[in-house]
């Protein structure tokens, strides 16, 4: 056991030593899919304890960019390093210090959220008291605690959510990818998970790379923003440097003056 | 204004007939050519010729008199199995409520549904129809003569069957999603019913294959006049009579009337009842069926209680993360209905596969029933059946974003499928059993008999589930057993593990024929009494060896980032 915490913490210190302060460097990582280029060239940083907001429209390649970097797909060309470690040769390590919240839930439905959450600590290794301990406290501050030995086939979309953000945090990693992570949450949810994404990072220095759509979510949490459009990164750089960029007023202004979509209220009657 | 039962009739046909949607008319134009060809030619004059190369016509002709009445039952019997349960099973392992109530809330009646499917599903059996029965009628056709009339109206007697039988089919099937639809709790017993009517339904096209003779006799008893698919047999077999041009002698007829029990008249009454009831009854219910049980229907919560002993002596065992996986793996398997339903499937199997195959010894001649090589042949293939059919794939990720999260973790996928398959070994001993006993009972064996096929048995299951994991692993699936994934991994898995069970065998005997003494150094080495072990062992060590290599290629697949 003192061996492997030994292995653990040295992993972690060298992981730390190798990225430097720098949590994601990709270099012009580009995927295609057939004819369709979803990732065009993408060239990004995000140093470590930042809260990255990547916001695009729908299919802009929001998606395949966390699964790339998770290490879940295979790039079509560029390079890119997680936590100071080669996406393409260090895949199992890059794993072990990231956490990913997938974009629709992936749960098994016969499992309750306590035995679903020993399942995912299992995968990452972990077991036991502690373990358990954990998911105690991650399911009561989520406000699941009196459901927690259902069976996840009776929750709701949004509980189904707050379980598997719990699943995304079990083993704390120092990155975690989080694929619309209030879509499906009611506002008081969202508070906590907002108020939980700053503590994270302010405290333990973990980096957030949050893909969404809602702009005042991002600009909320987020002190970084990425713009993807059409696979290509379009705008990049703290909330208020887009702001003033743009010379709008909010985030949702200067998101849609970058990726389009003003709506004409003229043409929204036409189709009767 | 169009009928809505109209517009859900033709989005039906265009759903079923989505394979020809490039030129579904033309299409479709076609294959009706090519049934009608096959019904009213082809299938007569192919037939034909067998027969009269197997069998000169006159013979043929006393055997099916005697056979008439009890064949078409058996025939009635596979055709509304084929119609009524297998679209049932199926239409359960894919609940769409979610359809019923987009109909419903733009103001469809439930009745114009069920018509409208009906309808809609109509043009696809009608196919089935003509590619399907003419090889059960068309023998009679031609041993008895019917006149062109005859064979009209027998076709029409079962187009009415099978319409009656749809018509059924669809009322029972929307009974149940409006009960069991919406929760997943519903759905999860939707499919386990729907893997025990696939029992309900293979186990007698099993006594159709082997035990036709015995299961026409059966067919025969009284018992039968009282089940629906018996009325539009008999109609049958008396217009075959009537309609026959070799003059059946009152003697013969008096002693179908025997038989039968009731005549024409009174057969095709019944049927007529039975088809307007059906019909009746259907709409009459229809815009009942769903707001009976309109708002949660079957939802329930299901809470979590203390472990039972054996996963507690799993944790006990194996007390690393390993060991929570592979307790994490068997809940989830006991937890679903089908899995439960593939259980009794793999129980059934194991019972009845050594009593078919015991049929066989003995049709081929082989009194005795079994011997041990026999024994060995035959219950390696009952156990890579049970093996590969109750685990190949079995629920294995309900969603790709599960196999996201898994793939999300450090070797999680390897770790998963090595814990499943833990998780399997220890599901499949009773497996390994069950079957041991049963061909021991059968061919008389003693206690060593048993616990060599004990071994023998358990190897081959365990190889057969190493194998089929392995190919779901290489081709995983995330809907349920209606998928054509989950078919072919079924496929592919029952007969992989099968071949590679008597590869050596043939390997041997081919090697023998060519010139090359395998079989009389494994003879030498060990004796004539000492081949069949020495054969089990070799069939064990490569579906071992097969079985480990399927589970490698599958789980590098598997675990690979996505390209």
């Amino acid at each position: 056991m003192a061996k492997l915490i030994r292995r653990c913490l040295l992993f972690s210190l060298e992981v730390k030593r190798m990225h430097n302060g720098v949590t994601i460097q990709t270099q012009k990582l580009s995927k295609t899919f057939g004819h369709v280029h979803a990732v065009r060239n993408l060239t990004l940083e995000v140093h470590q304890g930042t809260r990255f907001g990547f916001l695009g429209p729908n299919g802009a390649g929001k998606t395949t960019t966390v699964r790339i970097l998770s290490g879940l797909m295979q790039q079509s060309s560029g390079t890119a390093r997680v936590c100071g470690l080669p996406l393409d040769s260090k895949r199992n390590k890059i794993k072990a210090v990231t956490g990913l919240l997938p974009e629709t839930p992936g749960l098994y439905s016969k499992l309750s959220a306590v035995e679903f959450l020993e399942f995912i600590g299992a995968l990452n290794d972990r077991n036991g008291d502690s373990l358990h301990n954990r998911i105690d406290r991650l399911l009561a501050l989520l406000g699941l605690e009196s459901r927690q030995d259902d069976l996840l086939e009776s929750y709701s979309s949004g509980m189904k959510q707050k379980v598997l953000i719990a699943s995304t945090l079990l083993h704390e990693p120092e990155l975690v990818f989080l694929d619309e992570p209030t879509a499906r949450l009611d506002p008081s949810a969202s508070v906590i998970v907002k108020e939980l994404i700053e503590i994270l990072a302010q405290a333990t220095g973990t980096t957030f790379f949050i893909c969404t759509h809602q702009t005042s979510f991002a600009e909320d949490v987020c002190d970084q923003i990425g713009i993807i459009n059409e696979g290509q990164l379009v705008a990049s750089g703290s909330v208020q440097d887009l702001i003033s960029a743009t010379k709008v007023k909010n985030l949702e202004e200067a998101y849609l003056q970058i990726v389009g979509g003003k709506v004409d209220r003229e043409a929204l009657l036409t189709w009767r | 204004m169009t009928r809505k039962w109209s517009r859900i009739a033709k989005a039906e046909y265009q759903v079923s007939t989505v394979s020809f949607r490039e030129n579904r008319t033309r299409n479709i134009t076609i294959l009706y050519a090519l049934g009608l060809i096959w019904a009213l030619f082809l299938a007569p004059y192919i037939i034909g010729i067998m027969a009269d190369f197997i069998i000169p016509i006159e013979i043929l002709q006393i055997i099916l008199i005697n056979m008439l009445p009890g064949f078409m039952r058996a025939a009635m019997f596979f055709i509304w199995i084929l119609i009524l349960i297998i679209p049932l099973s199926r239409s359960l392992q894919e609940i769409k409520i979610g359809q019923w109530e987009i109909f419903l809330s733009n103001n469809v009646s439930t009745r114009d549904i069920l018509i409208g499917t009906f309808i809609g599903r109509i043009p696809l059996y009608g196919l089935l129809v003509l590619f399907i029965t003419p090889p059960f009628l068309v023998l009679f056709f031609l041993a008895f003569e019917v006149a062109l009339l005859g064979q009209i109206l027998t076709y029409l007697t079962l187009f009415l069957m099978i319409l009656t039988t749809i018509w059924l089919a669809n009322l029972i099937t929307a009974a149940i999603q409006a009960k069991l639809g919406e929760s997943s709790r519903g759905k999860d017993i939707a499919n386990g019913v729907a893997i025990l009517l696939a029992i309900v339904s293979i186990v007698p096209i099993y006594g159709i294959m082997f035990f036709s003779q015995h299961f026409s006799v059966i067919l025969g008893l009284n018992v039968f006049l009282l089940f629906p698919f018996t009325w539009p047999a008999d109609v049958i077999s008396w217009i075959t009579i009537h309609s026959s041009q070799i003059g059946f002698s009152v003697e013969q007829i008096l002693a179908f009337q025997q038989i039968l029990n009731f005549d024409l008249l009174f057969s095709t009454a019944l049927m007529s009842i039975f088809t307007i009831a059906v019909v009746g009854i259907g709409l009459a219910s229809a815009d009942r069926i769903f707001t009976y049980n309109i708002g949660a229907r079957t939802e329930q919560v299901t809470t979590i209680t203390r472990e039972h002993f054996v996963i507690r002596g799993i944790r006990k065992l194996a007390p690393g993360s390993f060991g929570s996986l592979v307790v994490t793996c068997f809940k989830d398997f006991f937890r679903r209905a089908s899995n439960i339903s593939k259980i009794a499937y793999g129980i059934i199997l194991a019972v009845v596969l050594p009593f078919i195959m015991s049929q066989i010894m003995i049709n081929i001649g082989d009194v005795g029933g079994f011997d041990m090589m026999a024994l060995i042949m035959v219950g390696g293939i009952g156990m890579a059946m049970i093996g590969g059919y109750t685990f190949s794939g079995t629920a294995f990720m309900e969603s790709k974003d599960q196999l996201w999260i898994i793939q999300s973790t450090p070797s999680g996928t390897a770790r998963y499928v090595k814990a499943r398959l833990v998780s399997a070994f220890i599901i499949a001993i009773p497996l390994g059993f069950i079957p041991a006993l049963v061909m021991t009972l059968l061919s008389g064996g003693t206690l060593d008999r048993f616990l060599f096929l004990v071994a023998y048995g358990y190897v081959i299951i365990a190889g057969a589930i190493m194998f089929g994991t392995g190919v779901t692993a290489w081709n995983p699936y995330y809907e349920d057993t209606k998928s054509p994934e989950h078919q072919m991994n079924v496929i592919i898995t029952t007969m992989g593990a099968q071949f590679t069970l008597f590869a050596p065998i043939l390997i041997t005997m081919f090697g023998d024929m060519a010139g090359l003494p395998f079989w009389n150094m494994i003879h030498d080495a060990v004796g004539a009494t000492g081949m069949p072990y020495a054969f089990a062992l070799i069939s064990m060590i490569s579906l071992l060896i097969v079985g480990s290599l399927a589970l490698v290629i599958g789980v590098k697949r598997l675990s690979r980032p996505e390209i």
